[in-house]
């Protein structure tokens, strides 16, 4: 997979700028770093179908009622690659401006791979209702699900993606996540501050802004 | 002949396990006994036992320890072959976690799982490591398994269709580092099909005169059904067609069967193996880049405290990224090797050396040359580095010889040989000879290969001795041409005392050139310097059709900087980040203001209003970062001033800052730091997954009472909480009455500030401006 464009303004919003245009200057460094960062990456990705019930998938109240009515679920996970990692060491050392753009956009590129995969995954399975994409540290979903995730996908082997002892994920522009479907269509299951654990203290909100989840 | 896969008949077979598939050698020993004996009867030589993964970190919750699991596994393996020649390998796979830089295991943790499985297979024939995509770990088995046994050892790495490995290591890094280390064969195993290796196992032979692996897939598997694509007949006739490069061991990886192993036996008979030579000349490595000295290569000089008043001091506060602004400038400058040493009486050199080795290596890939007078600062920098180094230096004394040529043969390293000894620097031409020949032999006869030896015959300083510049370049000449070595050179030595210093260095650079110099040590940021190089490339038809020296200096021209049509005024300039404009005015006022009048005055309110602005969202983080950094080159032109006058420090207070053990992900830190700095602290650095310990100790060496930590994950937060009482428990860190004298920060990004509390700290920081409030309320300024 190779990246496609990114979407600056996410980037920006990520940046603490909120829907505000950014300057002439910082315009010019979000384009000096998308080219890097693009011609960095190394997108990789791993998916999976499994059958629900899957004990060691759901553990944890919130992921349960996630994927409650699914009979199906799609684990995942995606990685920029370890360039991208060592890119942002190098910008941290030279230009720390430059580094937050970078990693800015690092988040923004793999949640467009993180979207692609789920443009495929509905399209193999049409006449399902997907719901969205919810990670391990999402509400009560233990981290150590990670752990499950990769290994149920040889991901250390496939792509390079591994855990270190704090559950850390290495390269660590990295997304695992599982997917539900349903063949009833979904209807609470909505991304948004009402379902999100980090309301009460999100910085975008405190700004009448939204992070994008 | 290699055995298949093992995994693949584990899972055709159906056999259920708990935990892990090396169990079934416990659970379903005769089955494992069995997919042996089927690759025996096949044709394998060598059969892997299956112990892959049997390591400690993979192991853990299994209820089996390392040694049961490979135990088991050997006597397995060895029942098969029971009635053949066959032998067996303990297989060692990747311990599953990612080591430093990139993941956060250290070297010797690493080495410690390995360890624990080599002494675990003693009973094994042979040790094979594979599917490795970290040379650094690698390097750590290797180690592991020569420090421990004395088995023959095979190592093979997994490349992508890029022909890197994960972590972008190249074949060519792969094979000379560990040809270095001394492995008996080395190669490539799983990655792609047998069709798509031919130029990574070409690459590596170039590299490598050793007998090479080939243990491929069974082609790519599909997606869905997990199938793979290549025949058992296609691929013994895609293996056949690499082993004209040196291929001794053949087998399969990943979607093999007995089937393909008969294959590939078919294939084999009546063939025997060709060694090749490698074709490349000396050459030294880092992970990913490898430097053939086939033509003038730059060492960079500048990493070295000698007569540098701020580096001594980077040093001595743990500045690290002090030292690699200097390592990316001076590969941005045209170096290709950099020369690191960091020897200063005030710190320990040996535990320096080893930050800074993985901390270049961490952000920069040029092969680094370990420098250092001391054996033991060498030892520990050859193990901490990844690929194949330079040592400098060994000179003609015998004490030198005996202690680092050793060394240098078990690291696998090339060296640098000084011609002077017991008797100083000879100063004839003839006399350094001597010497040089001496450390040749002295070299060859431990296996070094002349091609890893350069040999340095000193700048003496012209001014003093005029006439040993030409008894310098007259020993080079005749190392060059009689012995055949390599030769290297320190240059600006040459024009000591002398004016326009530069122009000397130049001259002198250019005759050393000539007479065949191969690696000449110089500042690479000036011009005129690496220009010499270069011109001299193209000059003696190294550099064909210029093509380089266009690269360098052909592109654009360099844009003329806009007029600045009205001097800008500091605050303006700081506010808007223009550093050059910035720095220009902090000079100007420097004329009639006083140094401290100017940061009080001037840089902190401007920095307090881009603070502001930012707390106020009119300005986005990058550019509050900008602003700092704008402060930082006037803070530069300030204490080059101060420096000047002799004494004064603008330093408000030394805070540490870390990134707790186990988080690995500090740009938070960073800028906080960023920020620190340029408010006039004495920021001291620990960077990411700092052991508690590390914390307490440096805070009792450098008097620091103020501590800031990050933690970005829940997981890490109890590093937090334990750095904080080990912090608090430190007696040297407490007043009279036992309390905590030191003022703790934290912020990262799923602290509150009730957790923070709760863990004992004094300060929560939601953002970087609010590190610097809580700085100023701390310090009181």
């Amino acid at each position: 997979m190779t990246l496609e464009p990114l979407d600056r303004a996410e980037a920006v919003r990520y940046l603490g700028g909120g829907s505000r245009e950014p300057d002439e200057r910082l315009s010019a460094l979000l384009s000096d770093c998308e080219k890097e960062l693009i011609s960095a990456a190394r997108p990789k990705y791993l998916y999976k179908f499994i059958d629900l019930p899957c004990a060691e998938l759901t553990r944890g109240e919130d992921i349960k009622a996630h994927l409650e009515g699914c009979r199906k679920a799609a684990v995942l996970c995606a990685t920029l690659g370890a360039e991208v990692d060592r890119l942002l060491r190098v910008a941290q050392v030279t230009d720390m401006s430059r580094a937050v753009v970078l990693d800015a956009l690092a988040g923004v590129a793999i949640e467009q791979v993180c979207g692609r995969i789920d443009e495929m995954l509905a399209e193999q399975l049409p006449e399902l209702f997907m719901t969205f994409r919810f990670s391990p540290g999402y509400g009560d979903y233990p981290l150590e699900t990670q752990k499950t995730i990769l290994a149920l996908l040889d991901a250390p082997r496939r792509i390079g993606l591994t855990l270190n002892e704090s559950l850390l994920m290495i390269p660590s522009k990295s997304v695992t996540a599982v997917v539900g479907f349903s063949s009833s269509p979904l209807t609470a299951k909505k991304r948004g501050c009402a379902s999100c654990d980090m309301r009460g203290s999100c910085k975008y909100r405190k700004q009448g802004e939204h992070c994008g989840f | 002949m290699l055995d298949g896969a093992m995994g693949t008949l584990i899972q055709k077979s159906g056999a259920r396990f708990n935990h892990s598939p090396e169990t079934l050698n416990l659970t379903r020993a005769g089955l494992i006994e069995g997919f042996h004996r089927r690759y025996i009867e096949a044709g394998a030589d060598i059969v892997y036992a299956n112990t892959f993964g049997a390591n400690s970190y993979k192991l853990s919750g299994s209820g089996h320890t390392v040694a049961e699991i490979i135990g088991a596994g050997v006597r397995n393996a060895k029942r098969a072959c029971e009635g053949s020649d066959a032998l067996v390998a303990l297989d060692i796979g990747p311990i599953g976690m990612l080591l430093e830089p990139a993941g956060s295991l250290s070297f010797d943790e690493a080495y410690e799982y390995f360890r624990e499985q080599v002494v675990a297979g003693r009973k094994a024939d042979l040790i094979v490591i594979e599917t490795m995509t970290d040379l650094y770990e690698l390097k750590a088995a290797v180690l592991a398994a020569k420090e421990n046994s004395d088995k023959p050892v095979l190592a093979t790495m997994t490349f992508e269709k890029n022909g890197r490995t994960f972590t972008g290591v190249s074949p060519a890094a792969a094979a000379l580092t560990l040809s270095g280390l001394g492995v008996d064969a080395l190669g490539v195993n799983c990655s792609l099909g047998p069709d798509e290796l031919a130029p990574v196992v070409e690459e590596m032979s170039r590299y490598t005169s050793l007998p090479l692996i080939v243990k491929a897939n069974a082609g790519l598997p599909d997606p869905n059904s997990n199938e793979y694509d290549i025949t058992p007949g296609q691929f013994a006739a895609y293996v056949e067609k690499l082993l004209p490069f040196g291929v001794k061991f053949v087998g399969g990886c990943c979607g093999t069967d007995p089937e393909y192993i008969t294959e590939l036996k078919k294939m084999l008979s009546g063939k025997s193996y060709i060694p090749t030579a490698k074709t490349a000349c000396s050459s030294v490595c880092s992970a990913a880049t490898v430097v053939e000295i086939d033509r003038p290569r730059i060492i960079g000089e500048r990493i070295n405290p000698t007569g540098k008043k701020l580096f001594k001091q980077a040093l001595a506060e743990n500045n690290i990224d002090y030292i690699l602004s200097q390592a990316l400038s001076q590969v941005q400058g045209g170096a290709e090797i950099l020369d690191v040493n960091v020897g200063h009486p005030e710190i320990d050199e040996k535990k320096m050396m080893v930050r800074v080795l993985k901390a270049i290596q961490s952000v920069c890939d040029a092969p680094l040359q370990i420098d250092s007078t001391k054996p033991s600062v060498l030892e520990a920098g050859l193990r901490a580095y990844n690929g194949k180094p330079i040592v400098n230096s060994v000179n003609g004394e015998e004490k030198s010889l005996s202690a680092v040529l050793p060394l240098v043969k078990k690291y696998g390293a090339a060296v640098v040989g000084l011609t002077l000894d017991e008797g100083g620097i000879p100063k004839t031409a003839e006399g350094r000879f001597e010497i040089a020949k001496r450390i040749v032999s002295r070299a060859e006869a431990l296996g070094i290969p002349r091609e890893d030896i350069f040999i340095d015959c000193l700048t003496l300083t012209v001014s003093a001795e005029q006439d040993a510049c030409r008894e310098t370049l007259r020993a080079l000449h005749r190392v060059k041409t009689e012995l055949g070595c390599k030769t290297c050179l320190g240059v600006s030595n040459i024009s000591f005392g002398l004016p326009n210093r530069e122009l000397v260095n130049s001259v002198f650079l250019t005759m050393a050139l000539e007479e065949g110099l191969d690696l000449p040590i110089i500042n690479p940021n000036i011009d005129v310097m690496t220009g010499a190089v270069r011109a001299y490339r193209v000059l003696a038809g190294i550099d064909r059709s210029s093509l380089d020296f266009i690269a360098a200096y052909g592109g654009e021209p360099k844009k003329a900087a806009p007029a600045v049509e009205k001097e800008a005024d500091l605050f303006t300039a700081v506010c808007s980040g223009l550093k050059g404009e910035a720095a220009a005015a902090t000079e100007r006022l420097l004329k009639t203001v006083d140094a401290m009048e100017i940061v009080n005055t001037k840089l902190i309110p401007a920095l307090d209003r881009v603070g502001e602005d930012f707390e106020k969202n009119k300005i986005f983080l990058p550019q509050l970062i900008r602003s700092a950094n704008t402060t930082q080159e006037c803070f530069e032109v300030i204490k080059r001033e101060l420096s000047r006058q002799g004494g004064g420090s603008v330093s408000k207070g030394k805070i540490i800052l870390a990134t707790v053990k186990g988080d690995i992900h500090d740009i938070g830190k960073n800028i906080v730091k960023v920020l620190l700095d340029n408010y006039g602290y004495t920021v001291i650095d620990l960077g990411r997954d700092v052991d508690p310990k590390l914390v307490v100790e440096t805070a009792i060496e450098q008097k620091t009472r103020l501590i800031g930590l990050s933690a970005l994950m829940t997981t890490t937060l109890g590093s937090m909480e334990e750095t904080i009482s080990l912090i608090r428990a430190a007696e040297e860190l407490q007043n009279p009455d036992g309390s905590s004298f030191c003022g703790i920060m934290v912020g990262g990004a799923v602290l509150t500030k009730e957790y923070a509390e709760k863990i004992g700290a004094d300060y929560y920081c939601r953002d970087a401006k609010e590190a610097v409030d809580a700085a100023k309320d701390f310090f009181g300024a």
